[in-house]
């Protein structure tokens, strides 16, 4: 199965471990955090030690991002896509209303979240269409950037040259979950369309940050395939990033396939017990990333989650084109978002919980594109 | 009274301005601590919505000096940028210089760093640069102009304390300008240590933002720094490998029969 993995990647070694529950005490106070470290804190038999792993998930938390939740919101720039990915509400062959933000959309979308308050946009497409391409996202990228501190990408994967054209219009990162890093089900599940290239993407990351982004999110989509396999490998790729380009911000997501969603029956369900357990587990090895809780988690997941392992959550989002500012909803949204709550109603509940709720932890000054080349 | 350039401070105790639960509680712990300079990051600055801007809240405050700092920057470019930018806005004579290219363990660049500290020396800003804590680069830094520096007891946010101790005492020895212990410090205790070693003051956030109860650690560590600086000005006894009598043994060289 893992034969196309790379090495540095391939997590094989680690799987079907048996750990004791002295192994799995250990990994919770781990000083120095590996991969055997995390295995045990993914197993089966952690489960059973989820409260003393949201303790020290909260304190090494609150150590590195202190009493703040960083907060975003999505703006989807086109739903246009001529992707097959089996678990998307989007995919070519479904009957999706389909929309580009024009210019004027744009800066009434930009309008809008601002009045929000955000300072920080991730922009979102499909995969690349005629409709949606690089010169399009270079133009939204560069209009965006005059509203907000802070704009990146959550887009199709792309060349070296087309990030640093994109990085050079403003973008400062790049947000492309693997979707999952078993190659046989990747294949499974992304039935045509450019996405089939499992490779083409497991590297686009390194092209975003060789092209001068500042920053990478990674992530898996839970319930495509082993989830223990697939966060050993969200793991092993945030370390590869780290270590390969030491000035780059990494950050991992959590996007989970809910069995309710699109119809689409996710082979691997992962429940919330399940996902808690994973964000303490990240958080106990990898203390210094950033780790993102968005708006398809219930309410009650992400009040719980929130400074525990979580530092960065999205809110108010809209998953349709031109969601924000209109009032009838005319496109076909990606997926269902499950928490709708408004800013001032979240907000109140990051306060009563301790935790300040921060918009703007960017600042344009700090746009230019990274350069992390060695000599 | 401690001087830092041309100005003058009453406490010893530097305070950082993030990561708190809210404004409130920062406003109070800032008040708490008695300090007299607070630094403040530019990506923290937010004109747009004033509940979520810290600039705003602090600038209000009295006898609180402001001391922007260039969090963020990845080079000296940028921090340079920064540092205009937060003294346009706050008119401030401090920056703190922080470079740190990696932005999880936010350790400092001492190369960018001292590339920018030339540069904003010759702007005349007062220049506070946060250091790896090398005795060398210090000296250097002191050279060029910088006001104070202010090396690391241990990476941001570990509350591993003064990790770097050895090396901070060395900085001291040589260094003609203020040494401020930046970063690590998780008690007041081991802020008490850092000024009983000498250092002239240190900066702290996460010790206090991340406490249970920011304010009382706020008050807590303005007592440890005091006490701290008594110490040293009252002049610690010397330590021993061996135990000192506390007769002289060579009485009997200066004693007749
Ligand atoms: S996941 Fe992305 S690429 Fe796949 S169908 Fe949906 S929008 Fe298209």
């Amino acid at each position: 199965m893992n034969k196309n993995l790379p090495d540095w990647l391939n997590p094989e070694p680690w799987l079907g471990l048996a750990f004791s529950t002295a192994d799995i005490e250990r990994a919770i106070n781990a000083d120095s955090p590996n991969e055997k470290t995390l295995a045990a804190l993914l197993s089966p038999q952690a489960a059973d030690y989820l409260e003393p792993m949201a303790r020290r998930a909260q304190a090494i938390t609150r150590r590195h991002f202190g009493r703040t939740i960083s907060l975003y919101t999505p703006l989807y720039l086109s739903n246009f896509c001529n992707g097959g990915c089996l678990y998307c509400g989007l995919a070519a062959d479904r009957r999706a209303q389909r929309a580009v933000l024009d210019e004027t959309q744009l800066h009434r979308e930009l309008e809008a979240i601002k009045k929000m308050h955000f300072e920080e946009l991730v922009l979102l497409t499909g995969e690349r269409m005629p409709e949606a391409d690089v010169p399009y996202l270079e133009k939204s990228i560069s209009i965006a950037a005059e509203y907000m501190a802070n704009v990146t990408i959550e887009v199709f994967p792309m060349s070296e040259p087309e990030y640093r054209t994109l990085a050079d219009a403003g973008c400062t990162g790049v947000t492309l979950y693997q979707e999952t890093y078993n190659p046989v089900v990747y294949e499974h599940m992304h039935r045509w369309g450019d996405k089939r290239d499992f490779g083409n993407r497991l590297d686009a990351p390194d092209r975003a940050l060789r092209g001068g982004m500042r920053s990478v999110g990674i992530g898996a989509l839970l319930g495509l395939a082993d989830p223990v396999f697939d966060m050993l490998c969200v793991y092993r790729h945030a370390k590869y990033l780290l270590k390969n380009y030491w000035q780059a911000g990494v950050s991992i997501s959590f996007p989970r396939i809910r069995p309710q969603m699109g119809g689409f029956q996710a082979d691997f369900p992962v429940d919330e017990k399940m996902l808690a357990q994973y964000i303490f587990a990240m958080r106990i090895v990898l203390p210094e990333i950033p780790l993102v809780l968005s708006t398809r988690e219930p309410r009650r997941m992400r009040d719980g989650l929130a400074g525990v392992g979580i530092s960065k959550m999205s809110i108010a989002s809209k998953t349709t084109v031109g969601g924000y500012s209109a009032d009838a909803e005319e496109s076909t949204e990606q997926f269902e978002i499950s928490d709708e709550r408004k800013i001032p109603e979240f907000c109140d509940m990051l306060r009563a919980k301790g935790l300040e709720p921060v918009f703007k932890n960017w600042d344009a000054t700090y746009r230019e594109p990274a350069h992390y080349e060695k000599s | 009274m401690l001087n830092i350039g041309d100005q003058k401070l009453g406490s010893r105790l530097f305070l950082g301005t993030g990561k708190f639960s809210s404004t409130r509680a920062m406003i109070d712990a800032v008040k708490a601590s008695g300090t007299e300079l607070v630094t403040v990051a530019l990506r923290r600055f937010n004109r747009e919505q004033a509940e979520d801007d810290l600039y705003g809240p602090l600038s209000e405050l009295k006898n609180v000096r402001l001391m922007p700092n260039t969090s963020g920057a990845m080079n000296a470019k940028e921090a340079i940028r920064a540092a205009l930018l937060g003294r346009e806005l706050s008119k401030s004579p401090f920056v703190k210089l922080e470079i740190h290219p990696n932005p999880h363990h936010l350790l400092p660049d001492p190369i960018e760093t001292y590339e920018a500290a030339i540069e904003l020396v010759k702007q005349e800003f007062l220049v506070l640069p946060y250091i790896p804590a090398d005795p060398v680069l210090a000296k250097r830094l002191e050279d060029i102009g910088c006001a104070a520096v202010m090396p690391l007891g241990a990476a941001i946010g570990t509350g591993k304390g003064l990790s770097t101790a050895e090396m901070i005492r060395i900085i001291i020895r040589d260094a003609n300008v203020p040494v401020v212990v930046d970063a690590g410090l998780r008690s007041p205790s081991e802020a008490a240590c850092a000024l009983e070693m000498g250092c002239d003051a240190v900066l702290v956030n996460s010790a206090i933002a991340a406490a249970e109860n920011p304010a009382a650690m706020g008050a807590a560590f303005k007592t440890g720094v005091e006490a701290g600086r008594m110490a040293y000005n009252a002049g610690l006894m010397p330590t021993s490998e061996v135990a000192v009598a506390s007769s002289p043994l060579t009485r009997f060289l200066s004693t007749s029969d």
